[in-house]
């Protein structure tokens, strides 16, 4: 099976900082894995035993994170910028995917915080999608993928080809050393602009700009650690809470 | 194009508010239910001004209807399309915006039509910031959502569609989660972080919670990394929806604060200033959990 993994396609969250009146600042953030980025790769890596795992990133992001997480062949669409459009980044994806040809199942991260591009992913090349699984095995033709459905664990296959979203159900449990990562920094990458991919990614939908939310946060309780464990309990049974 | 909503259903979850989004466009939206006839019948109670039902066969997941719902809301060409952030209904909702040629956008909270300009409130950065966007093409929106009663004036009867020959998909096997410890169901909820330094500094949680009458829970790290316990709060693990929850020693990911949504009242206890749990919380205490803890259980007893 040829799987194709996509992961550090989103901006970092982190690198935003939000100026007064709401304004973010996006310094220069880079494309960085996602929460389930490696749990893509792990997912991806499974489904690809005996076949081939390609990954796939988007604008500044550093394919050694995955070559050295059992990529074998890597590609990266340099030019693609972060858009706030779902479907347009999605659209970069597949064309992406249909520019490496031959995937059986795309591999993405269920993202929430962009919890529009798989589904988008899947629109956009006509495949089918199981969203928001935790593991998936392969067998023939056929995927079969564990997810969380409300307070149930459902077991659903689908058939190749197919787009699979995965959610983390964790942090990594061993991530690449140092000697991976240095081998991996020695591996080709190839790149593709968005003109060969023919994509001009124009988004659908144009930024107002931000603004804080209407409600600011928490009313903050001051005063020594006695004094705000009496008006906590004391505004909480007020409140009929507690 | 044609100017009214529709709203995709795979389940019930926030159905009424999403019906009260697409309702910013001047008329009740069209909810195309892929579900049982009880949630069908959710979307009729919800007000939608038509209900479009395909019924999936047994042991079939609802995106196996995909081509049918695509084909509905293609012939049907709305403006705005709306769904809860569930895997299905997020999957039907991607398949028609592809088909439709529409923007997708996402943690959708409020929907205006100005003229011809559609526009939509998206939360941005786990809810620190909110962001409009524009647009005077079709718009594709995954939203936030919220719990809301129905509002008592019932919309048309459910219209049963063309279902298709569904795709290529199969329920194995469904299983009960594993039990949440009674978390999913406690009315008072004291949830924990990596604030709490040793494993044998839960005994003070737990202490706190019994004098609360509360249960206990974790984020995902104090699961996963630490092993104290089995289960945890959040996006990937446990959703509650209790009328009180406390945060212990929490910084509030955006992963952990999904799990929380449904919460009432939460009140956070945390030394960072600014902790994003802060944002969720309706009171917060900026100090050092250790020296507000036994303070709490004093104020309790009173």
């Amino acid at each position: 099976m040829k799987v194709v993994a996509l992961y550090k396609w989103a901006r970092d969250p982190e690198a935003a900082n939000v100026r007064a009146g709401g304004v973010v600042d996006w310094g220069n953030a880079k494309m960085v894995a996602g929460d389930d980025d490696h749990a893509v790769l792990e997912v991806a890596k499974a489904l690809a035993e005996g076949g081939e795992l390609v990954g796939l990133t988007l604008g500044d992001g550093d394919a050694a994170w995955a070559l050295a997480r059992g990529v074998e062949v890597a590609y990266s669409v340099p030019d693609a910028p972060f858009l706030a459009d779902n479907a347009a980044t999605a659209a970069i994806m597949a064309a992406a995917v249909k520019h490496i040809g031959g995937a059986d199942v795309v591999v993405v991260g269920d993202a929430e915080q962009h919890p529009g591009v798989p589904a988008a992913l899947a629109g956009l090349l006509g495949w089918p999608a199981l969203l928001g699984v935790t593991s998936a095995t392969a067998e023939g033709e056929r995927l079969t993928a564990v997810r969380r459905v409300g307070d149930t664990i459902q077991t659903v296959w689908v058939d190749a080809p197919a787009v699979l979203s995965v959610a983390a159900t964790g942090e990594e449990a061993k991530p690449p050393g140092m000697m991976q990562m240095l081998q991996a920094r020695k591996k080709p990458v190839t790149q593709v602009s968005l003109a060969e991919l023919g994509v001009d990614p124009k988004e659908g939908v144009a930024s107002r700009g931000t603004r804080l939310p209407d409600v600011t946060g928490a009313k903050m309780l001051e005063g020594s650690p006695a004094q705000v464990a009496a008006d906590l309990v004391a505004a909480l049974r007020s409140d009929g809470v507690l | 194009m044609s100017a009214a909503a529709w709203v995709i259903a795979t389940d019930e979850k926030y159905l009424v508010s999403l019906v009260e989004a697409g309702a910013a466009l001047g008329s009740p939206p069209t909810v195309l239910v892929v579900g049982s006839p009880e949630l069908a019948q959710a979307a009729v109670d919800a007000g939608a001004g038509q209900v479009a039902w395909i019924e999936p066969a047994a042991g079939t997941p609802a995106e196996a209807y995909t081509a049918a719902a695509v084909s509905l809301v293609s012939q049907a060409g709305p403006r705005l399309l709306l769904s809860s952030s569930a895997a299905a209904a997020r999957t039907l909702l991607g398949a028609a915006a592809a088909a439709l040629g529409a923007a997708v956008v996402t943690a959708a909270i409020k929907v205006e039509l100005g003229g011809d300009t559609l526009v939509v409130h998206c939360n941005r950065l786990g809810g620190s910031v909110v962001e409009a966007f524009e647009s005077t093409g079709p718009v594709a929106a995954v939203c936030q959502g919220y719990d809301a009663p129905p509002p008592g004036t019932a919309g048309a009867s459910p219209e049963p569609a063309q279902a298709g020959e569904p795709g290529a998909f199969g329920i194995v096997e469904e299983q009960p989660a594993p039990g949440g410890g009674g978390l999913t169901e406690a009315e008072r909820v004291v949830g924990f972080g990596r604030g709490v330094k040793v494993r044998a500094d839960m005994a003070l949680i737990e202490e706190l919670a019994q004098a609360m009458d509360a249960a206990v829970g974790c984020t995902m790290p104090v699961a996963d990394d630490y092993k104290w316990m089995s289960q945890y709060i959040g996006r990937s693990g446990l959703s509650i929806a209790p009328k009180l929850y406390l945060a212990v020693g929490i910084q509030g990911s955006p992963q952990h604060t999904e799990g929380i949504r449904d919460a009432k009242v939460v009140a956070a206890i945390n030394s960072d200033p600014e902790a994003p749990i802060f944002r969720r919380a309706t009171y917060g205490i900026v100090a050092d959990l250790y020296e507000v803890l036994p303070e709490l259980l004093t104020a309790l007893k009173n």
